[in-house]
């Protein structure tokens, strides 16, 4: 019994060391070619040998990227912070509440529009991108023009729906007693106990936003507004290829995230987990 | 006006009926608390939505100074008549089935191979686990970037040098996108990567909530382990699993940004890894071609949709979701 | 009234929708981005103030040597200030395309065949009035060939575009393999394939050959300066009066293109490259741009004509020029800066940095690079020896000019497309069969961009 029991868990760790081999390695390629010459980057096994170790490609991205002509990597990133912030939080918003009014309110026509709610979750938004570029072209170049069609989120409406269906009825009964109204019961009740659905809809639009890439690439042609998923190809238009640099720059695009994400594992999980089991 | 209450699933609450008086003096709280996020999706989703189909009806060129031409149905009836067009278009359409077909099951089966692995309490789980879900903070942009360096043609790329290193040499150039046999599958490879971690946690998480007590009778019973797994973890977990089969297939329909960058890269034959939408993407902002991309937009939606209605319906005929 | 049917919000929601469209409809017929202007409006202007330049962030050394450029027009005169705005190369197009008349800059850079395009849509202005004659007549004929459309000039060009085989003499030498120098002298193609099978022995990886295939046959990249050549040299074109359809799909462009494939088991993918600076090949087609990497190979780099498929070797020529914005208020102030742009100063400072052909006649007689003797003398000859654009290809002449048509955009994605997929094994009939009716399709929707 002991003995095979012992084996067992060998060879479990054994599994999971291999299925973590397959995620991390790409990763750490990533960070390690980005201190490597560009030169060493693609050339077979020893990609991922660190030697020759140095921060030239740091200093080239930031070197490339110096005056107002092609913009500053701070102000991309500053850019890509405020439109993935704004977002987050109008989606966390207009979301939850039209949910909860979905999920807890009654009124006229409620139950068609949920519908059609459910029905908007499947159209991607690249299969609208171009009709919307036709529509909002005088607002090209503008922050907020990359912000605001992503806050109203079908399916973000449809995760905290689910949440808020489980909510007792009694809790609003009391806040009502109390002589609450609507907004002050769901903004000091409501929002408090579904903590975690915020939580999942804020990782999930952060995730989604972050690297948006098709809607920029559309809108954006001045630098002063311009998010970094767009400055990527920079490198890679170089001769020979910068594939260094394009490292270096993925790797400041994703580690700040990475760390967050490390500090928030935890809660992450759990969150996710709360509303998955509700799916 | 006697109204339902709105509880989709088994009420979880008494079921007391309360009309909107519930809220008495606020009869328009619930349009109010709505409105924001309807207004939103009604302007940037639906509007441009409308527009597609009207655009749809069109010959219009981006960025021309011609107008538009009211041209009915002739854009439709080349998608499907023009032997070029809806042979495209088919392939597109097949590239994205086979994408769907294959990657659903094998996303699903694998989300749940690696939550069950994960679940054990092991010491050093977190790491492992934080290890998984590392590839879920990369933008696609960077993605797409990584891997084409690593499946890159010839001996330098890293695929080929890793199974160079295991096969002694004899399997050390594949060009991996660059041949229409393995490219939609290296897409596939890269798209698990990206993405499977999280339907794991979804996993995991209805793993964790299966009674405990079950197992214990299981045990009892003298049921394998595995006969515990199939009598005991799956049914119990049927329903997330249906859950995360349902997001995998709506976002293998949507797969883009991958393809699209990738495909720019080396040399790819577009054909054998395009989707509807780089296909759109590419008819409407490479050629210029508006009229036509909003025709396949609207039917590529209307696809879409049928699949999502019985994926729907089966799912409840199964007595799930 | 109690009784509304419940789908009445739904369909007011629709109705508001379709309302916002039509809306939208109405927006982008005047003035959204599917209209041009009607036309160039330019004004003259003080001659003082700031204006906007427009360009590709392209190479670390070329963007340095625009910048310094600039900073000396600033410095050589007063009144004048430049405000420069780089983009990503593949956003650039987007970007002026779907800038409205009002945001267009005064100056902009813009790649050879997409000017036709550009000027359909209404994107730029005639340089004549703005930019002086000397600097007109001072462009050398196949720079000039490019940049002219409907028989006005709307472009200068600071340098011009030289494709060729990049050789390692040591590697050639090590197999015993005599090169040709002059275009008259080219392998045909056949000569190629035991060239290469000759140096498959010699290099590391047996693989000789570098294609470029890291920048993508399915871009410009394929049409211009790969699928192009071999086309031209094997006597066909990719249109012919306007259509593609037996002239995109012809035997002559089937046999080549296929023949082109077969070298791909020759081909190092080259993705990071360096294929040929650490001499895992022998062989490099490639632009004038790698020069200044190139170089490092010392007296063991040669230039060497590109193969030829059955009507001389043929290369392309043509490549990012500077023309001004069609809607400018300073139109006196721009064509000072493009006169700045093309002295000789100017175009020796460009050039030095990527190694182009310069493309006025007196900077390239006094080239470093290009002429007689000189090491690039190859890349300058085929210059030379314009042959226009494709209909007027002959026997003898080297360089050709890309299609000139406002339909380009089309013609470059489903030519990159169709080379793409037959370099990946796909039937070249088939691939371009495909092509052809795609663009003769796009042409007649438009009936074949007339005005």
């Amino acid at each position: 019994m002991k003995r095979t029991h012992r084996w067992q868990t060998a060879l479990h760790y054994l599994i999971l060391t291999a299925v973590a081999l397959f995620f991390f390695l790409p990763v750490y390629y990533l960070i390690v070619g980005s201190f490597r010459p560009s030169t060493e980057v693609l050339s077979g096994l020893s990609g991922f040998v660190p030697t020759n170790l140095s921060v030239e490609n740091y200093i080239g991205v930031f070197d490339h990227l110096s005056s107002d002509a092609t913009g500053y990597f701070g102000q991309f990133a500053v850019v890509s912070i405020i439109v993935t912030t704004a977002v987050v939080a109008g989606s966390l918003f207009v979301n939850s509440m039209a949910a909860y009014s979905f999920a807890r309110m009654q009124w006229r026509g409620k139950k068609v529009l949920f519908l059609l709610v459910i029905v908007l979750t499947i159209i991607p938004f690249e299969a609208v991108a171009l009709p919307l570029y036709f529509m909002f072209s005088g607002q090209r170049d503008t922050i907020y023009i990359q912000a605001i069609p992503f806050m109203a989120n079908a399916f973000s409406i449809f995760l905290f729906y689910t949440f808020f269906l489980d909510v007792p009825g009694e809790i609003e009964e009391a806040a009502r007693l109390d002589g609450a109204g609507p907004f002050r019961t769901f903004f000091q009740v409501i929002v408090p106990i579904t903590k975690p659905a915020f939580a999942t809809v804020a990782i999930l639009t952060f995730l989604a936003q972050w690297g948006s890439y098709l809607w920029p690439v559309l809108m954006v042609s001045d630098p002063t507004v311009r998010p970094l998923p767009l400055a990527i190809s920079i490198f890679q238009n170089q001769q020979p290829p910068e594939w260094g640099q394009v490292l270096a720059f993925g790797t400041m695009f994703i580690v700040p995230v990475l760390a967050v994400f490390l500090i928030f594992q935890r809660w992450f999980v759990a969150s996710i987990s709360s509303s998955a089991v509700k799916g | 006006m006697t109204t339902q209450t709105q509880q989709i699933q088994a009420p979880t609450v008494p079921a007391r009926r309360r009309s909107s008086a519930g809220l008495s003096g606020h009869r328009f709280a619930g349009p109010l608390f709505a409105s924001p996020a309807l207004l939103g999706l009604a302007i940037f989703l639906v509007a441009p939505f409308v527009l597609a189909v009207v655009l749809s009806f069109y010959r219009v060129q981006l960025n021309s100074p011609r107008p538009a031409r009211f041209v009915g149905f002739e854009q439709y009836a080349r998608l499907f008549t023009d032997p070029d067009l809806a042979a495209a278009f088919g392939q597109a359409l097949l590239n994205n089935f086979s994408f769907a077909l294959i990657v659903v099951p094998v996303q699903t089966v694998l989300a749940l191979a690696l939550a069950v692995l994960v679940n054990r309490k092991l010491r050093g789980m977190v790491i492992f686990r934080t290890f998984i879900f590392m590839p879920l903070v990369f933008p696609l942009a960077l993605t797409a970037v990584i891997w084409r360096l690593i499946y890159s043609r010839g001996d330098q790329g890293l695929l080929n040098a890793i199974l160079g290193l295991f096969s002694g040499g004899t399997l050390s150039s594949h060009d991996w996108l660059g041949d229409p046999a393995t490219a939609l599958g290296s897409i596939i490879v890269m798209s698990i990567w990206q993405s499977v971690s999280f339907q794991m946690i979804i996993v995991l998480a209805a793993l964790q909530s299966v009674p405990t007590e079950l197992y214990e009778a299981a045990s009892l019973d003298r049921a394998s382990k595995w006969a515990q797994f199939i009598n005991v973890t799956v049914p119990g977990i049927r329903n997330t699993l249906i859950f995360v089969a349902l997001i995998t297939t709506i976002f293998s329909f949507r797969l883009f940004d991958q393809v699209y960058l990738l495909s720019r890269s080396g040399s790819v034959d577009r054909g054998s890894t395009e989707t509807v939408m780089t296909q759109i993407i590419n008819t409407g902002f490479d050629n210029n071609n508006v009229g036509q991309a909003a025709a396949m937009t609207v039917i590529f939606m209307l696809i879409i949709t049928v699949i999502a209605i019985i994926q729907r319906a089966a799912a409840r005929q199964r007595g799930g979701v | 009234m109690m009784t509304i049917p419940k789908s009445t919000s739904g369909a007011r929601i629709l109705t508001a929708a379709a309302a916002v469209s039509i809306a939208a409809m109405a927006l982008t017929a005047c003035g959204g981005p599917g209209t041009g202007s009607a036309g160039p409006s330019v004004e003259a202007g003080s001659g003082e103030g700031t204006i906007n330049v427009w360009a590709v962030d392209g190479q670390a050394a070329e963007n340095d040597a625009l910048k310094k450029i600039i900073s000396s027009f600033e410095s050589s005169q007063s009144k004048i200030k430049v405000n420069l705005k780089l983009f990503p190369s593949d956003q650039y197009t987007k970007a002026v395309n779907s800038a409205a008349p009002g945001d267009l800059p005064d100056v902009l850079d813009f790649d050879g065949p997409t000017l036709a395009s550009f000027v359909y849509n209404g994107k730029m202005a005639p340089l004549k009035g703005s930019v002086s004659d000397a600097t007109l007549s001072n462009q050398t004929d196949s720079i000039k060939a490019q940049n002219t459309v409907d028989n006005a000039a709307y472009g200068v060009g600071m340098m011009n575009a030289g494709l060729a085989l990049w050789g390692n003499k040591k590697l050639l030498n090590a197999a015993g393999v005599a090169y040709p120098t002059t275009p008259e002298k080219a392998w045909t193609a056949e000569e190629f394939t035991g060239v290469l099978d000759k140096l498959a022995t010699v290099v590391p990886g047996g693989k000789p050959l570098d294609l470029s295939e890291q920048y993508g046959f399915a871009g410009e990249w394929g049409t211009c300066c790969s699928a192009g050549p071999v086309i031209w040299s094997g006597g066909g074109t990719m249109l012919k009066d306007n259509k593609a359809s037996g002239a995109l799909d012809s035997e002559a462009n089937v046999k080549s293109l296929t023949k082109f494939a077969s070298w791909k088991k020759f081909t190092d993918p080259n993705a990071d490259g360096l294929a040929f600076t650490n001499g895992r090949v022998a062989l490099s087609w490639v632009g004038h741009w790698t020069y200044p990497t190139y170089k490092a190979l010392g007296s063991d780099l040669v230039s060497i004509p590109l193969p030829n498929f059955g009507k001389g070797t043929k290369t392309a020529s043509g490549t990012f020029a500077w023309g001004m914005g069609a809607t400018t208020k300073n139109g006196t102030a721009a064509g000072k800066f493009l006169d700045f742009l093309m002295s000789d100063e100017s175009v020796h400072t460009y050039t030095d940095a990527n190694g182009a052909p310069p493309a006025t006649k007196t900077s390239l007689a006094t080239s470093s690079l290009y002429g007689p003797g000189k090491q690039l003398q190859l890349l300058g000859d085929q210059l030379s020896k314009a042959c226009g654009t494709e209909d007027k290809i002959n026997d003898n002449c080297v360089s050709v000019t890309r299609p000139v048509t406002a339909g380009y955009p089309v013609v470059t994605d489903q030519v990159g497309k169709a080379e793409a997929a037959i370099y990946a094994g796909k039937d070249a009939k088939e691939a371009l069969s495909a092509a052809a009716r795609a663009i003769d399709q796009n042409f007649a929707d438009n009936d074949g961009y007339k005005k």
